[in-house]
């Protein structure tokens, strides 16, 4: 028999563990085996020195010593804060440099990377920008017509006044000089009628002989308005 | 009936309570010294190996998650801080091999000598010229009252190497003992 059974044998037999048939080789071995049986006695010396043995006095030692308690870190000040403010910065940068993205529309949450825009998108914000632009310039010839408008009815306005204004003005100047025409043509008619009837007067007067009792006339009287 | 639990201890220490580190020292200080006056031979080594546990357990105290007693794991570290130090005392000593150790001078200091019965220091005198993963596994067995699973779990080994390392182990002690005695 190997010395690992025997010592498996052993084994149970300290540990009280022994089945029917290992108690019977056990007990053989014991009586067969002179060095088996000095081990068995060897244990059971120990095993009643160490129950019966007294424990040395435990000297005075430096129990202070191992006791090595450190006040707890906070959890600002653990190294686990700044390892996860380091992991989201990076998860921040991972995003803006892989194009990251979330989109909500129609109640609908899609996330992708990249900037990957669809056709139907870029049409719809190309006539987003054209109603925009059309709406800006509506707006702005609508400004424009109004401008026009008023500045054509204050031009309007000025012209006819000022035609009105001119022509009255004329129309004043024209009377006046129509008058003034009159008036002359009227006074011309007196000095000349004056005239002819001095001549006449004269005449009848030359006729009759008589000229010399005819009241001398000054030369301004004599002169024709005429001569 | 009022004490409390090493869970509730350990829960309490490592909150910051000193004085719930200072309870399960207490409660634990005694085994963890004598492991290691029977593992080193010596008191003072045996007082520096048990501060240096207790430091290594303190710190971490916080991934001790509950599973199996708080016994079998504090022996674990203890283990392991003992490996440590055998390694900075003897550097090229194999864990399997045997220390060089006159058998006709007494490997005990003379504090143990003084203060254990005549075979309990002939014991932890034998003790101390097995190859330090046999003595583990007597220590564990004998002294620390632990089950093969549980010695296989703290000492990184399967249960049928601790039994072999155990069956080993008592032979030499024989031989080691018979020639004490003679």
């Amino acid at each position: 028999m190997s010395e690992q059974h025997k010592a498996q044998l052993f084994a149970a037999w300290l540990n009280d563990d022994l089945s029917a048939e290992q108690q019977v080789q056990f007990e053989r071995y014991c009586i067969e085996d002179k060095d088996f049986a000095q081990r068995v006695e060897q244990a059971t010396q120990i095993t009643m020195l160490a129950e019966n043995s007294h424990d040395l006095p435990v000297p005075d030692w430096n129990k202070d010593a191992s006791f090595e308690h450190s006040p707890p870190v906070r959890w600002w000040q653990s190294q686990g804060l700044s390892a996860a403010s380091f992991a989201c910065s990076l998860f921040a940068i991972m995003l803006v440099v892989s194009g990251f993205n979330i989109n909500v529309s129609n109640g609908r949450v899609s996330m992708g990377f990249g900037e990957q825009i669809s056709e139907q998108q870029i049409n719809e914000l190309v006539q987003q920008k054209i109603d925009d632009y059309q709406q800006t310039n509506q707006a702005m010839f609508a400004q424009y017509v109004d401008a026009i408008q008023s500045q054509q009815q204050q031009s309007g306005a000025q012209l006819t006044e000022y035609l009105l204004t001119s022509s009255r003005t004329e129309r004043r100047e024209d009377f006046a000089e129509l008058i003034k025409f009159i008036n002359e043509q009227r006074s011309d008619d007196q000095v000349f009628y004056a005239r002819q009837l001095n001549n006449l007067q004269q005449e009848i007067y030359a006729q009759n002989g008589l000229r010399s009792s005819i009241p001398a006339m000054g030369p301004t009287d004599a002169q024709l308005p005429n001569e | 009936m009022f004490s409390k639990s090493d869970e509730q201890l350990i829960a309490k220490a490592i909150a910051g309570n000193k004085k719930a580190w200072f309870g399960l020292i207490s409660r634990h200080e005694k085994a963890i010294y004598n492991y290691g006056v029977r593992m080193t031979g010596n008191c003072d080594d045996a007082k520096d190996l048990m501060q240096e546990i207790f430091v290594s357990v303190y710190r971490n105290l916080a991934s001790y998650q509950g599973k199996g007693a708080f016994k079998g794991w504090l022996f674990k570290i203890a283990h392991y801080r003992c490996i440590e130090f055998y390694r900075r005392k003897k550097p090229h000593v194999s864990l399997d091999d045997a220390p060089e150790v006159d058998a006709n001078v007494d490997s005990l200091s003379p504090e143990i000598e003084l203060q254990c019965e005549r075979a309990q220091s002939d014991l932890m005198n034998a003790m101390q010229q097995l190859p330090v993963n046999q003595r583990a596994v007597v220590e564990l067995k004998f002294f620390g009252q632990f089950t093969f699973e549980e010695i296989a779990d703290q000492l990184g080994v399967s249960a049928n190497t601790a039994k072999s390392r155990l069956y080993t182990a008592l032979g030499k002690l024989r031989t080691v003992l018979e020639v004490e005695y003679v």
